[in-house]
Order: structure tokens, then C-alpha cells, then sequence
């Protein structure tokens, strides 16, 4: 624990961050570079910076933490702090190295940022990420509201229930809405995992559509057929598609 | 079911009417028959005052007979049967007293000879109106009882709804205050003090048991000013309550606990999902007989909000027309980023 650990504290609580701080002064490696009150700080201050390490707060104005994280190009080391325990089964989906229920001691904090200075030292590159896991086995799939993207140094807020379609593009997935399409760096599976099985459908390998907007189903070869959106668009239907697209117009 | 006869407001109402019937029996034979008074009297005196005595004895065949576990037509014939040898032993038993008390030979004697069959045939229509009324009887204080086991039934579903509704507290406050306090304590040990006894004020208020149903606004804006200042702590400068109260609605009683969604909501909605200041706006005035409580906060339209879906307002709109009786209690806007919610308070009319 040698070298200089960078770090930056993001939470919409003054006293929140304020405790943190305190906290850390007992570790003189560790350097704040800076605080944010909301994920849109936190992209910018980490995008500038490139910090070693965050202290991350889940609920914030805006996007949350989750939907910050997945605006990163490349990911610090994550420690989350939040008053909500439900979460922390994703929060390690998102590789971070320790979970934090606020309030927290001092003893459990230093845990914490020990583990990630064992990481960063690269001493031990097993460090056991994820700690209680088995506990929040139980929690729910959460289904999906909204998708945070990027689009130029923008960012825009897309609820689910503007998006038509989805379609794969190689590592990343392409939504369209009504008033244009964005790209989100996920997969086909998060989203059909994520989505409300009652409002949208894959009915191909790289394209998830709301069932609402498909007009009508039109053969277009040989046991092959194609999906007419409302708007005109039509997207090639799988077998397998078919066979659901099938079950439930029936 | 006791035996209705015991009843004395049932049993007058029983002896009046055969006093109906004994009244015509008399006057038909001392006017219409010319019959002399006392015979007359003791003729009708005695066999209606058979009849009235032995037909108490029809609530058991009756109670035995059950119209639910017999054929109409079998109920019939038992009733018949059982009313007939009623009216049989009525008759049989005034015959055999008339003869001991009456000289032999006397007209009286032979009039009640002649007419046997008729005096039983009259017996047995009596019965059946007896037995009918018993059956009426029966059937009504069913009614009555499975009535009043439904109002029973209905008043335990409301209250146990009532308290399902009743006001939950939401543990990430908690949790999130406590973080507050446990860093004032580093930096403002005297805040961190202000801030435990207001929470402390706070969570004794919201989970005592006083099970008080209502509570004026006054009191219970103390309570939802505890959790504001709590907030107030945690996000400073971050919003401002603009308050428009009138005295006079400071002194409504209110269902307890029913506002503080309300603010909890703007808070949540408003302050926790916008970098802007919010401003939630409180105001309460009459509107003919109603109370209009209103809360209006700011929020950051761009926040695809739909977290809660609504499941407290929901509450509180069901809260209300479970305690008022009226579905049109709550009404909530969303316009401009502006977010407000109104609840009417009916008003005795006295």
C-alpha cells in the first residue's frame, strides 16, 4: 500500500460525502482529487481526472449511479454507499469491489478501501470481489424504465416506453424511437432479459420489438417472414420469432 | 333461536290476537245466535283460551319442521298433521270442560255438540296462520341475524383496509438520516443532537400506537415539520417550503397521518431527482364545505418518473372514501413541471 491512490467521492449528500472524507484522512495514500453531487458531475470529474477509485451513492438526482457507471469508457474501482441493501446484488454485476450500508464504521470502511488498494497493487489479483452475495440471492430482477446513452457529449434519459425497437450492432445495441435511434453499449440478452416480457418481443437474433407497434406479419419467402412495423419499417422474423409471435396473436 | 313466546313484546302481540278472535266469537253468538252473554262468554273464553295456550306448543313442531331440509309439500302435510291434532286437543279438552261445568241438557251443550267439526275445522285454519306467522318469524330473525353479521364482517374489512393504508415508514430515510447524523457527530456534534431529537420526536409520533383515528391539521403539520426539517438537514439549501395556512384550517381534524405521503412524495419525486431547488408550495383553504389541502413542488421533467406508480396516492384516495364515503376526494395535476395534489376534507355541515 505504497503508491498514491486517487479517488472521488460522489453522492448528493453533503454529510454523506463530508463522512467519507473524515474517514479517509486516516489513510494517508489516498488522495480525494475531487466530490460530485450527481452522476453528471461524476462522468465529467472521472473522465477528466481517471481516478483509481470511487465512492459511489446509488440514488442521485437525474441518473443513478448504475446508469453513470454504464456511461464510462473506463471503469475505476467501484465502492458503493447507499442506504438501500436491495441493490447490492447488482452493484457486483457491475464489478465493484465492496458494498457500504449506510450509516458505516470506520472499521467496515477501511475493509473496504483496503481491499481496493490490495487490488490496485496488484499484489492479489483474486481479491474476493464479491462478499455478500449469497445473502441478496432472493432479490427480484428489476425490470427496465429507462436507458441512459451518451450521444455526443450529451446525455439523454430514454424511458422504455418510448423505445420501438432494438437491434443488435455487433457490442452494441441500437434504439429507436420516434425521435431518433441511440446506441447503448449493451447486449440483446440484458435487454430481453430487462424488459417487460408483456410489451416487447425478440422476434429475431438482433432485433427485441413492442408488440404494439408490429402491424402485421407478411411471408416473404419461403417459410420466412418479415414484420411490418406501424411506421412502415419491417424486420426479418426468426423461427423461433414466428412460433411466439404466433402464440400470442392467437 | 329461543322461543319467541318468551318474548314478552311477541307474546303480547299473541295474546292480543286471540283477544281479536275470542271479541267476534262472543259477539257472534250473542248477536248474530242469541245466545245469553254468559254463554257466550264462557264459549268463547274457553276454547280460544285453548287454542291461545295449547298453539305455543306449534313454535316446536315448526323449529322441528325445517323448511330448508324438507319438501314444500312434506312441510305441508307435517304442519297440517301437527296443526290439526293441536286443534283436535284444543277442541276436545273445551268439550270436556264445558260438560262438567255446563247443566245437561242446556242449549249451549247441544250448539257446542253440533258444531265439533266446524269448531275443529276453524281450529285448524287458526293453526296454519300461527304456524305460517312462526315460519315468518323465523325467516326474519335469520335476516336480521345475517344482516347484522355483515355490517359486522364490513366494519372488520374497513379497519383492517385502514390499517393497511395507514401511513408506512420508509426505512431509506432512516438509514439515510442516521449516515447524517453519524457525520455531524465528526463535524457538528450539536446539529447531530438536534437532528436525533427531532428524528426521535419524529419516529415516536409516527409509530406510537394511539390508535387516534383523527387529529387536527395543526398537530399534525408539528409532525410533518419534524420530517421537513430532517430533510432539511440532509439536502440544505436544496428546497424551501412556501406555506399559505389559514387558521381556520389549522383547526380541522384530519384522518391522522394522511399528509405526510404528500411531502414525502415531493421530496422524493422532487428533491431527490433534481439538481434544481425545488419549492414545495403548501396551501389550505375553504371551499364551500370542504377543507382543499394542496401541495405543489417543482420537478425535473426530463426524470422518466414512475418508480412509485403511484401506490401512495392510491392510499391516500382510498383512505378517504373509506372514511367519507366519497371517491372524488384527491385530485392530482401534473403540468409544467408543476406537480400538485389537492385533498378535500368534507366539513361538518353543523
Amino acid at each position: 500500500m505504497q503508491n498514491k491512490i486517487t479517488a472521488i467521492i460522489i453522492d448528493d449528500e453533503k454529510l454523506a460525502r463530508d463522512i467519507i472524507k473524515k474517514y479517509i484522512k486516516a489513510f494517508k495514500q489516498i488522495e480525494i482529487l475531487g466530490e460530485c453531487s450527481n452522476g453528471f458531475e461524476g462522468i465529467k470529474a472521472i473522465n477528466d481526472m481517471k481516478p483509481d477509485l470511487i465512492f459511489l451513492d446509488i440514488q442521485m438526482p437525474k441518473i443513478t449511479g448504475f446508469e453513470m457507471l454504464e456511461l464510462l469508457d473506463e471503469k475505476p474501482i467501484i465502492i458503493f454507499t447507499t442506504a438501500y441493501d436491495q441493490y447490492a446484488l447488482k452493484a457486483f454485476e457491475y464489478s465493484a469491489i465492496d458494498y457500504l450500508l449506510k450509516p458505516f464504521s470506520e472499521d467496515r470502511f477501511r475493509e473496504a478501501v483496503e481491499k481496493a488498494a490490495e487490488k490496485l497493487s496488484n499484489k492479489n489479483k483474486y481479491v474476493k470481489e464479491v462478499s455478500k452475495l449469497e445473502t441478496h440471492l432472493d432479490e427480484k430482477e428489476e425490470k427496465l424504465e429507462r436507458v441512459v446513452v451518451k450521444t455526443g457529449t450529451k446525455i439523454a434519459i430514454i424511458p422504455v416506453d418510448k423505445i420501438n425497437y432494438f437491434e443488435a450492432q455487433d457490442d452494441y445495441v441500437m434504439l429507436y424511437t420516434d425521435e431518433g435511434k441511440f446506441l447503448k453499449q449493451k447486449t440483446m440478452k440484458y435487454f430481453e432479459d430487462h424488459l417487460e416480457h408483456s410489451d416487447f418481443i425478440r422476434i429475431h437474433r438482433s432485433y427485441i420489438v413492442r408488440l404494439t407497434k408490429i402491424k402485421q406479419l407478411e411471408l416473404f419467402e419461403k417459410e420466412s417472414y418479415k414484420a411490418v412495423l406501424t411506421d412502415g419499417k419491417s424486420l426479418p422474423v426468426s423461427k423461433s420469432g414466428y412460433a411466439k409471435l404466433k402464440e400470442i396473436f392467437n | 333461536m329461543y322461543n319467541p313466546f318468551l318474548k314478552l313484546r311477541y307474546l303480547f302481540y299473541y295474546i292480543a290476537g286471540w283477544l281479536i278472535v275470542a271479541v267476534i266469537h262472543f259477539l257472534v253468538l250473542y248477536i248474530s245466535l242469541n245466545f245469553e252473554w254468559s254463554y257466550a262468554l264462557a264459549d268463547s273464553l274457553i276454547f280460544n283460551g285453548l287454542f291461545m295456550l295449547l298453539g305455543i306448543s306449534l313454535w316446536y313442531s315448526v323449529k322441528y319442521i325445517k323448511i330448508e331440509d324438507n319438501p314444500l309439500l312434506l312441510v305441508i302435510i307435517k304442519n297440517t298433521v301437527s296443526g290439526g291434532l293441536t286443534a283436535l286437543a284444543a277442541v276436545g279438552l273445551g268439550n270436556f270442560i264445558f260438560y262438567h261445568i255446563i247443566h245437561p241438557g242446556s242449549k249451549i251443550l247441544e250448539f257446542i255438540n253440533n258444531t265439533f267439526y266446524w269448531r275443529l275445522l276453524i281450529g285448524c285454519l287458526y293453526y296454519e296462520v300461527v304456524i305460517v306467522v312462526i315460519y315468518l318469524y323465523i325467516f326474519y330473525e335469520k335476516l336480521a341475524l345475517k344482516v347484522e353479521r355483515e355490517s359486522e364482517l364490513n366494519s372488520l374489512i374497513k379497519e383492517a383496509e385502514l390499517k393497511t393504508l395507514k401511513y408506512q415508514l420508509n426505512p431509506h430515510f432512516i438509514f439515510n438520516s442516521l449516515n447524517s447524523i453519524s457525520s455531524l457527530t465528526i463535524t457538528d456534534p450539536d446539529k447531530a443532537r438536534e437532528m436525533i431529537i427531532k428524528l426521535s420526536a419524529f419516529l415516536r409520533s409516527t409509530l406510537s400506537e394511539n390508535e387516534k383515528q383523527t387529529n387536527e391539521l395543526g398537530e399534525e403539520l408539528k409532525n410533518i415539520k419534524l420530517y421537513l426539517d430532517i430533510e432539511k438537514i440532509r439536502f440544505g439549501d436544496k428546497f424551501e417550503i412556501v406555506e399559505e395556512l389559514s387558521d381556520e384550517c389549522l383547526k380541522v381534524k384530519i384522518p391522522n397521518m394522511i399528509f405526510q405521503p404528500l411531502f414525502e412524495n415531493a421530496i422524493k419525486y422532487g428533491v431527490y431527482e433534481s439538481l434544481d431547488k425545488i419549492y414545495i408550495k403548501v396551501k389550505c383553504l375553504r371551499e364551500n364545505n370542504y377543507m382543499k389541502f394542496t401541495v405543489e413542488n417543482n420537478f425535473d421533467e426530463d426524470v422518466n418518473i414512475k418508480k412509485g406508480k403511484g401506490i401512495g396516492l392510491k392510499n391516500i384516495k382510498n383512505r378517504l372514501s373509506l372514511i367519507y364515503n366519497q371517491d372524488n376526494l384527491l385530485a392530482v395535476e401534473r403540468e409544467k413541471g408543476l406537480f400538485t395534489v389537492s385533498v378535500y376534507i368534507p366539513l361538518d355541515k353543523r
